[in-house]
């Protein structure tokens, strides 16, 4: 993998971090431009990406996250982000939750939970920000078909939206698989919202939802 | 047509037929010296008064002189029927005949605005009332005209007996009337030296005339109370007749000087207002023109539907000061001023409204003047709010970094301190400073975004208000929906305060309206955008409480825009600000 922050601190932390929770970091830098050179070459399983970055400390990691989704499928991208804002974490994911990731920076010093999103993402599946899901889903909508949800069923949601699979939704919640699953298509039904096989298609499907 | 107006035609009948009467009684009287005289006299008199008299009162229906004059005019008539041979009649005009004078002197003080205007002119006019009627009658029961020097007079039908007492009552009233004469021609010459050129010039005919009766009526008061010669008692008393007689033209020369007034004071007045003084200049003129230099200006200013003075200073007008009258001038149909003017110009409204239609070019000029007056003043107080305000904000920074993520670090390094101290002897305690320590640590990281964000949410300035805005919709405590979001950029200025808009309104209606849910829409229409935040809660929300609310009116006012709460209680709140936007 990769890790790109323009603090050399956070670079070198994360790296050990990661390094101790068994992956291979294969390269670092500190901009945008170091960035994509090194993805290009190594082409790393996952790249993860400090937000801001120079030049203009804006947006940069988030554009080069989705030049290298666009360019190198293969790469997952996980942006670790000092704002809590969806907008961002949506554009990110674009139309294509597979391989991708959005993070809270503070994630990172729960240790087995980051090592845990970061091999989702390595692994092509998604991880989105806990307090990301739970703001968009604190949002209101007109007829806001969430109202319908048991509080369980929007636990539920939440859980798949972060893009965690029915195993780790069961785990979190301390239920059965099969309790999850029930929840679930209970879920897709009151949302009215196509069923989905697979863990990142779910989270496209449900973040389009509760995106809009 | 009016009653009014049916009952000063039945009067003007009924002083002409009365007036063919009275030439009758005139001409007819046996104990009557000087018929022929009398007779004009009488007759000039009462249809002197009662024409000008009813003319006054249909020009001025709300002004006392016309019904005044007309009562003169009557009771002119009624003086006359003295020179009667019946003994009824002679007895009714002996007795109402003095009345005239209490007419008079009421008349003389209440001219020009029909107003008695203090406490000595009221005490004036009701002794002269008392001296006239009660004096008169009590007088008269103890007179037997015959014995009192009058061989011809008819006889009195009244007559108690002849006494002293008529003598003693008779030379008490004329003393009382002496002395009220004397104070009258006083208070009218304090009166016309009192008054402006141009009113001194309209008044000047009627008070000159007027003290001319009252002093030839006061000399032939004392030369009969004297009894110094007949002769000259006779002569005065035609001078007197002559004088009254010629009262009603010096009113309608009064009246025509006021009308040659009017259009005097605003063509000097016209004149004035090109000469372009500075202000003040125009409140002056207008002082002058309407001859009442306590006069003052009040502008009116739509978009804080209050008046103002010249400086922009707020002015209350309704109610007017005690003693003042405010007349609304309007223009093109738009009400610009108001002029706040002595109470006594009550019957002169027509001039002031003509005044100040003369001057509305100019007042509407300095209305704009004071309008932006009163916006510097506005924008100056609140440019010190926001400086204020800025340096407020840093404190509650510094103080929120200080007591949060400081006090967390400082936490935070003391543990790791014991953690470090303990590794070898107690890794088990080691493990749990070390919990407690990354604990700490993402608290404070989470305050330092909170405290970020506040300062300056990045994504409003990478991605826009739709996402800002939804960013603050999550996290507020209240649902909260998002009805509308402009799709495009606006400038960033008015990104800025619409985001801080929203923020502090839900912030509100999370702190007070105990609220189920919050509505956000952000509109652009019409050049400008309209942010309007409501809730179901309590409502009852006062706009003066609170910073947070007049921090806002300022940022929004600073970019020309404005600030509106609406709070009923009962009925939820509604925020809603428009801010020009090209």
């Amino acid at each position: 993998m990769i890790v790109a922050d323009d603090s050399v601190l956070l670079r070198e932390g994360v790296t050990r971090l990661l390094e101790e929770a068994g992956f291979e970091v294969i390269g670092q830098a500190g901009d945008r431009e170091e960035l994509m050179r090194k993805t290009r070459a190594h082409k790393p399983d996952i790249a993860i990406i400090d937000i801001r970055m120079p030049p203009t400390h804006t947006d940069e990691g988030l554009q080069a996250a989705r030049e290298i989704r666009q360019q190198m499928p293969g790469t997952g991208v996980l942006v670790l982000s000092a704002y809590l804002e969806e907008e961002y974490a949506l554009e990110l994911l674009g139309d294509d939750a597979a391989g991708v990731g959005y993070l809270l920076k503070d994630r990172v010093s729960d240790g087995a939970r980051f090592a845990e999103a970061v091999r989702r993402v390595a692994e092509g599946g998604s991880a989105l920000d806990p307090e990301v899901v739970s703001q968009m889903l604190g949002r209101r909508r007109a007829d806001d078909p969430l109202e319908e949800l048991t509080p369980r069923e929007r636990e539920v949601l939440g859980l798949m939206a972060e893009g965690r699979s029915n195993r780790a939704i069961a785990d979190a919640l301390v239920i059965s698989e099969r309790a999850v699953e029930k929840h679930v298509t209970s879920i897709f039904a009151k949302l009215k919202l196509p069923p989905a096989a697979e863990d990142h298609r779910r989270v496209l499907a449900v973040l389009a939802f509760v995106g809009a | 047509m009016t009653n009014l107006r049916r009952a000063q035609i039945g009067l003007a009948v009924l002083a002409f037929v009365i007036g063919i009467g009275v030439l009758l009684v005139v001409i007819n009287g046996e104990h009557n010296t000087h018929r022929g005289a009398y007779a004009a006299l009488s007759l000039g008199i009462g249809w002197g008064f009662i024409g000008t008299g009813l003319y006054v009162w249909r020009r001025r229906p709300g002004n006392n002189i016309g019904p005044l004059m007309t009562a003169v005019g009557f009771s002119g008539f009624l003086k006359a029927l003295a020179f009667s041979n019946s003994s009824v009649v002679f007895t009714i005009g002996s007795l109402g005949g003095v009345l005239i004078y209490a007419f008079l002197v009421h008349l003389l003080l209440s001219f020009p605005s029909g107003q008695l205007k203090g406490p000595l002119d009221r005490l004036l006019v009701v002794v002269t009332y008392v001296n006239t009627t009660v004096v008169q009658l009590a007088a008269f029961v103890f007179t037997d005209p015959a014995k009192a020097g009058c061989a011809h007079c008819p006889a009195n039908p009244l007559l108690i007996n002849h006494s002293k007492a008529a003598v003693v009552i008779n030379a008490a009233q004329m003393d009382i009337a002496i002395a009220l004469l004397g104070a009258v021609v006083a208070v009218l010459y304090r009166r016309w030296r009192g008054s402006t050129p141009s009113q001194g010039r309209a008044y000047a005919p009627v008070l000159a005339v007027g003290s001319l009766t009252f002093m030839l009526l006061m000399t032939e008061l004392i030369v009969e109370q004297a009894n110094l010669s007949s002769t000259l008692a006779d002569g005065l008393t035609l001078a007197l007749f002559g004088s009254i007689a010629c009262l009603p033209f010096a009113f309608l020369v009064g009246l025509l000087r006021s009308r040659f007034g009017h259009a005097e004071a605003i063509s000097s007045l016209v004149g004035r207002l090109g000469g372009g003084e500075g202000r003040g200049a125009l409140r002056n003129a207008l002082a002058e023109a309407l001859g009442d230099p306590t006069l003052q200006l009040a502008y009116w200013v739509p978009d804080r539907d209050a008046y103002v003075d010249a400086e922009g200073r707020p002015r209350r007008v309704d109610p007017a000061p005690k003693g003042k009258i405010a007349t609304t001038i309007d223009h093109d149909g738009r009400r610009i001023a108001a002029i706040v003017h002595d109470a006594d110009l009550a019957g002169e409204r027509d001039l002031v409204q003509a005044v100040g239609a003369a001057a509305a070019l100019t007042l509407e000029n300095e209305r704009l003047d004071a309008e932006l007056r009163a916006h510097i003043d506005e924008l100056r107080a609140s440019r010190a709010r926001i400086v204020t305000a800025g340096y407020a904000e840093r404190r509650r920074l510094e103080r929120d970094l200080h007591d949060g993520a400081q006090q967390r670090l400082m936490a935070l390094g003391i543990n790791l301190r014991l953690a470090r101290d303990r590794i070898e002897r107690d890794p088990r305690q080691t493990a749990e400073l070390l919990d407690a320590s990354l604990q700490e640590l993402s608290e404070a990281t989470g305050e330092l975004r909170e405290l970020g964000r506040g300062i300056h949410p990045a994504v409003l300035s990478d991605r826009g208000l739709d996402a800002a805005l939804k960013g603050l919709a999550g996290r507020a405590p209240v649902p909260v929906e998002l009805v509308q979001t402009p799709d495009d950029r606006l400038p960033s200025s008015v990104e800025s305060a619409v985001y801080f808009v929203v923020a502090e309104a839900l912030t509100n209606v999370a702190r007070y309206a105990q609220a189920q849910t919050a509505k956000v829409s952000v509109v652009r229409r019409n050049g400008q955008v309209e942010v309007q935040v409501s809730d179901d809660g309590v409502g009852g929300a006062d706009p003066e409480q609170g910073s947070g609310l007049r921090g806002l009116s300022d940022r929004v006012s600073a970019l020309d825009g404005r600030l509106d709460l609406t709070s009923v209680a009962g009925e939820g709140t509604i925020v809603r600000a428009r801010i020009p936007c090209g």
